[in-house]
C-alpha cells in the first residue's frame, strides 16, 4: 500500500539531464543495461581467451592475439592467463550479471510493476549508477597498470592477493573497484527495499506483487546485509596492501605476523554464498512470472514460490562453510554446514515443482522469453543437482578446485542468470524501447546459446570429474589430463559458437532500439501486470493516475472471463 | 478486496525511517565483520597484546568517549528543539554538536600521534593494525556524519519545509547516534578489555 503519492516530475529537456544525470528509474535501468552489455562483451572475450588457451595451449589467439600479446607471438602468456580468469569472473559476476538483472531490471521493473512513478529516492538511484560507472573505470584502468590487473582469482584469497602474491597496483585497484561497487549496490538495495515497502499501489499486498519483485526484493535484502561484509574484507585487504597492516599475512609471509589468511576466506564466503542467491533470485522471480504468462495459467503455488524463495534467502546466510571444507575445518562444523546446505534442497524443490506445475497442461506460447525461461528451468535443474555433490563433504574433498566446480557454478550463476537476463530483455523490450525484437532471430539466438552453453559447461564438469584442476595455465603437462584435451577442445568450440551467437542478439537488439520503425503495442504479450496498462514505451511519469490493484499478477485462463481475453489486468476486479 | 486511501501525512517520514534502518543495518554489518575479525585474532593469540607490545594509553580514548557521548546528548537536545520548533535553541545545539564532532576528530589525531609515540605502528603486528584500522574506518564515518550534519543547516535556518527538516533531523540523528554506539564498542572492546 503506497505510503503517499509521488508527484509527476517535469520532463527532462537537455541531453545531460535526459541521458547522463537522469533521475528517472527507467533511464537509469537502461544505463545499467548498456553498462552490463558492454561488460558482458569484455568478460566474454576474456572467456574465449581462457578457453582458447585450454584447447590450444601455447598457440596464438586468433585475429587479435598478435596485437594483444606481441611478446609471445599472440599466445596468452601464463601471468596474463591468471589475470584473465580473475577479471573474467569479476567482470561477469559484478559488472555484467549484477547490472543487467539487478541494476537494469530492478530499476526498470520495480516502480512500474508496483504502480509507482519512480523509486523512493531518485537522486540516490542516479548516484548508484554513477558510482558503478566509476567502479567500472577503476577496474578497467587496472588492466593498464605496469604489472597488470589482479591475478588472484575472483575470490582474491590472500596470500595470492597480498603484495607477496600480487605486487603492483592491479590488485589494489581491483579491491577499490569492488568496494566502490559495493557502496553503489548497497545504495541501490536500500532504495529497492524502501520502494517495495512504501510505494506499492493501493490495494497491492505483498502476495499481489509479481514474483519478479519478490526476487528483486529478496536480492536487495541480501545485498544490503552482506555486501558490507565483503566491503570490510576488501578494505582490510587494501590496508594490507597500502599501509602495511598484517590482517591477512601469517607466518613467514609477514614481517611480524599474527595475521590469518583464512579469515579472508570466511569473510569472503559469508558474503560470497549469499552472492550466489543475489544473482539468481531475480532470475527465479522473472522466470516464475514468465512461465505463468506464457503458459496462460496462474503461477502454480505462487505464495509457496514466494515463501520458498524467502526460505532460501534465509538459509543462504547459514551455509557459507561448504566453500571451505578443505581448510582443515572441524568435522563437526563440516557436518553442520553440509546438513544446512542440504536443507536448501527443500525450498528449491518446492519452487522447481511449482514451475513444472505452472506449465503443466498450459496453453504454452513458445515466444522467445518463454524459450529462455524454459532454458533456465533446464540449466538450473542441472546446476542445482550438481551442487549437491559439492555440498557433501566426502565428494567435495575430491571435486574441490576441479573444473567440476567451475561447470557447476557456471550452470547456476552464468547459464541460469544469462538465460534469465535474455528472457527479461526480450520480454520487457516493448515497454523499455517501444519495439519488439525479431522473434525468428531471437529463437535462433536461444537455440545456439542453449546448445553452446551446455556444450561448454557440461564438458567442464566432465573434465573436472576426470581430475582437471581449475586455474592452471597448461593442465596438460600432467599425463593423466592429456586424455581430456579433446573434451576441452569441444568445450572451447562450443564457447566460440555461443560467443558468435551473441552477435545475433546484439544486431537484433541494436536494430530494434535504433532502427525499427514498427512500434510495439501497449501489451503485446497479453499479460495483466501494471506495466502493461500504460503505453509502450513507458511515459516519463509512468502512471498519470496511480492504479488501484484489485487482483494478483497471474490472472490468466480464468473461465469466468467474458471480455474476449484470457487474462485480466491487476486493476480489474477478479472475474 | 478493500482498498484504503494512501496515508500521505506520515508517508515521507516512514519512508526515511525504513531507508535509514536498512542503511544502519548495512553499516552495522561492516563493523560487525571487523569485530568478527578482531574476536578471531584476539582469541587465537597466545598473549594479547602480542609480546613486545604494550597497551595504548586510555586517556585520549576516554576523552573521545565523553566527547562523542556529549555530542549525542547535544544532538538529542537539537532534535527536541527542532520538533518543538524552538529554532534559537536548535541553532545553538546544532553548532555545539558540530563542534563536539570536530573535537572528537581532533582527539582521534591526538590518539594516532600518541600511539606512534607509544611504539604502536600500523604495521607493528595485527594488534597495531586493528587499532589503526578500526579508528580510521570509524573516523571516516564520523567525517561522513559531519557532512550529513551540514545538510541540517537549511532545516535549522528554516529555508526548507518544516516537516522535511524534521525528517532530515531524525535521519541524520540516527546515523550520528549509531556512530556513538560504534565508538563505545571500539573503546570497550579494543582499548579497555
Amino acid at each position: 500500500m503506497a505510503f503517499y503519492e509521488q508527484h509527476i516530475h517535469p520532463k527532462p529537456t537537455t541531453f545531460l539531464s535526459k541521458y547522463i544525470f537522469s533521475y528517472d528509474h527507467k533511464v537509469i535501468g537502461k544505463q545499467f543495461l548498456w553498462y552490463g552489455i558492454l561488460f558482458l562483451f569484455v568478460g566474454g572475450l576474456m572467456a574465449l581467451m581462457i578457453r582458447w588457451t585450454l584447447a590450444y595451449p601455447g598457440q596464438p589467439f586468433p585475429v587479435i592475439g598478435s596485437f594483444l600479446f606481441p611478446e609471445t607471438g599472440g599466445a596468452v602468456p601464463a601471468d596474463t592467463y591468471a589475470m584473465l580468469f580473475t577479471m573474467h569472473g569479476t567482470i561477469m559476476i559484478f559488472y555484467a550479471i549484477t547490472p543487467i538483472l539487478i541494476g537494469c531490471f530492478g530499476n526498470y521493473c520495480i516502480p512500474l510493476m508496483l504502480g509507482a512513478r519512480d523509486m523512493a529516492f531518485p537522486l540516490l538511484n542516479m548516484l548508484s549508477f554513477h558510482l558503478a560507472a566509476l567502479s567500472g573505470l577503476i577496474l578497467m584502468g587496472s588492466l593498464f597498470t605496469p604489472l597488470g590487473a589482479a591475478a588472484g582469482g575472483w575470490t582474491s584469497y590472500p596470500t595470492l592477493s597480498t603484495l607477496i602474491g600480487s605486487p603492483g597496483m592491479g590488485q589494489t585497484l581491483w579491491s577499490l573497484a569492488i568496494f566502490v561497487l559495493g557502496v553503489s549496490s548497497t545504495m541501490g538495495a536500500v532504495n529497492y527495499i524502501t520502494t517495495i515497502i512504501t510505494l506499492r499501489a493501493p490495494g497491492m499486498g505483498y502476495f499481489d506483487m509479481p514474483l519478479t519483485i519478490w526476487g528483486l526484493g529478496l536480492t536487495a535484502v541480501l545485498n544490503a546485509i552482506f555486501l558490507p561484509v565483503l566491503g570490510a574484507g576488501v578494505l582490510l585487504l587494501i590496508f594490507d596492501r597500502l599501509f602495511g597492516t598484517t590482517f591477512f599475512l601469517a607466518g613467514a609471509a609477514a614481517t611480524t605476523g599474527t595475521g590469518d589468511p583464512v579469515l579472508f576466506q570466511h569473510v569472503f564466503w559469508i558474503f560470497g554464498h549469499p552472492e550466489v542467491y543475489i544473482l539468481i533470485l531475480p532470475a527465479w522471480g522473472i522466470v516464475s512470472d514468465l512461465l505463468s504468462f506464457f503458459a496462460r495459467k496462474p503461477a502454480f503455488g505462487a505464495k509457496a514460490t514466494a515463501l520458498a524463495m524467502t526460505s532460501i534467502t534465509i538459509l543462504s546466510t547459514l551455509v557459507y562453510g561448504h566453500h571451505m571444507f578443505t581448510t582443515q575445518m572441524s568435522p563437526l562444523l563440516t557436518q553442520t554446514f553440509m546438513t544446512l546446505t542440504m536443507t536448501i534442497s527443500i525450498p528449491s524443490a518446492i519452487f522447481f515443482a511449482n514451475w513444472l506445475g505452472t506449465i503443466w497442461k498450459g496453453s504454452i506460447r513458445f515466444h522467445s522469453p518463454m524459450l529462455f525461461s524454459l532454458g533456465v528451468v533446464f540449466v538450473f535443474g542441472l546446476g542445482g543437482l550438481t551442487g549437491l555433490y559439492l555440498g557433501t563433504v566426502t565428494t567435495d574433498l575430491y571435486l574441490h578446485d576441479t573444473y567440476f566446480v567451475v561447470g557447476h557454478f557456471h550452470y547456476t550463476m552464468a547459464a541460469s542468470v544469462l538465460l534469465g537476463g535474455f528472457a527479461a530483455i526480450y520480454f520487457w523490450m516493448p515497454k523499455m524501447f517501444g519495439t519488439i525484437m525479431n522473434e525468428f532471430w531471437a529463437k535462433i539466438h536461444f537455440w545456439i546459446t542453449m546448445l553452446g552453453l551446455n556444450g561448454v559447461f557440461f564438458a567442464m564438469m566432465l573434465v573436472g570429474y576426470g581430475g582437471m584442476h581449475r586455474r592452471i595455465y597448461n593442465p596438460f603437462i600432467y599425463e593423466f589430463t592429456q586424455k581430456l584435451i579433446p573434451l576441452n577442445t569441444f568445450a572451447t568450440w562450443s564457447a566460440i559458437i555461443m560467443g558468435f551467437a551473441q552477435i545475433i542478439f546484439v544486431v537484433n537488439f541494436v536494430y530494434a532500439v535504433f532502427f525499427k520503425k514498427e512500434k510495439a503495442s501497449q501489451n503485446p504479450w497479453e499479460v495483466g501486470t501494471l506495466e502493461w496498462t500504460i503505453p509502450s514505451p513507458a511515459p516519463h511519469y509512468n502512471f498519470k493516475e496511480i492504479p488501484v490493484v484489485k487482483c494478483g499478477p497471474h490472472e490468466l485462463g480464468n473461465p469466468n472471463l467474458g471480455n474476449g481475453r484470457d487474462f485480466q489486468y491487476q486493476t480489474e476486479e477478479l472475474a | 478486496m478493500s482498498v484504503k486511501a494512501p496515508n500521505i501525512q506520515n508517508g515521507l517520514a516512514l519512508q526515511s525511517s525504513i531507508a535509514m534502518i536498512m542503511t544502519l543495518v548495512s553499516f552495522s554489518m561492516l563493523f560487525a565483520t571487523l569485530f568478527l575479525g578482531y574476536v578471531a585474532y584476539r582469541f587465537t593469540a597466545d598473549v594479547w597484546p602480542p609480546m613486545g607490545m604494550q597497551r595504548a594509553s586510555l586517556l585520549i580514548p576516554t576523552i573521545s568517549t565523553f566527547t562523542i557521548l556529549l555530542s549525542s546528548l547535544s544532538y538529542f537536545a537539537l532534535e527536541k528543539s527542532v520538533f518543538n520548533k524552538d529554532w534559537k535553541k536548535a541553532k545553538a545545539y546544532f553548532y555545539l554538536t558540530l563542534t563536539l564532532g570536530s573535537c572528537f576528530m581532533g582527539f582521534q589525531f591526538l590518539l594516532w600521534r600518541d600511539l606512534k609515540l607509544t611504539g604502536i605502528f600500523v604495521d607493528s603486528t595485527v594488534f597495531g593494525s586493528i587499532i589503526y584500522a578500526f579508528t580510521w574506518i570509524h573516523a571516516a564515518h564520523v567525517v561522513a556524519g559531519m557532512l550529513a550534519l551540514l545538510f541540517l543547516i537549511p532545516a535549522i535556518h528554516q529555508t526548507i519545509d518544516e516537516e522535511k527538516g524534521m525528517i532530515r533531523t531524525k535521519s541524520v540523528g540516527q546515523f550520528w547516534h549509531f556512530l556513538g554506539i560504534v565508538w563505545f564498542l571500539i573503546f570497550f572492546g579494543i582499548f579497555v578489555f
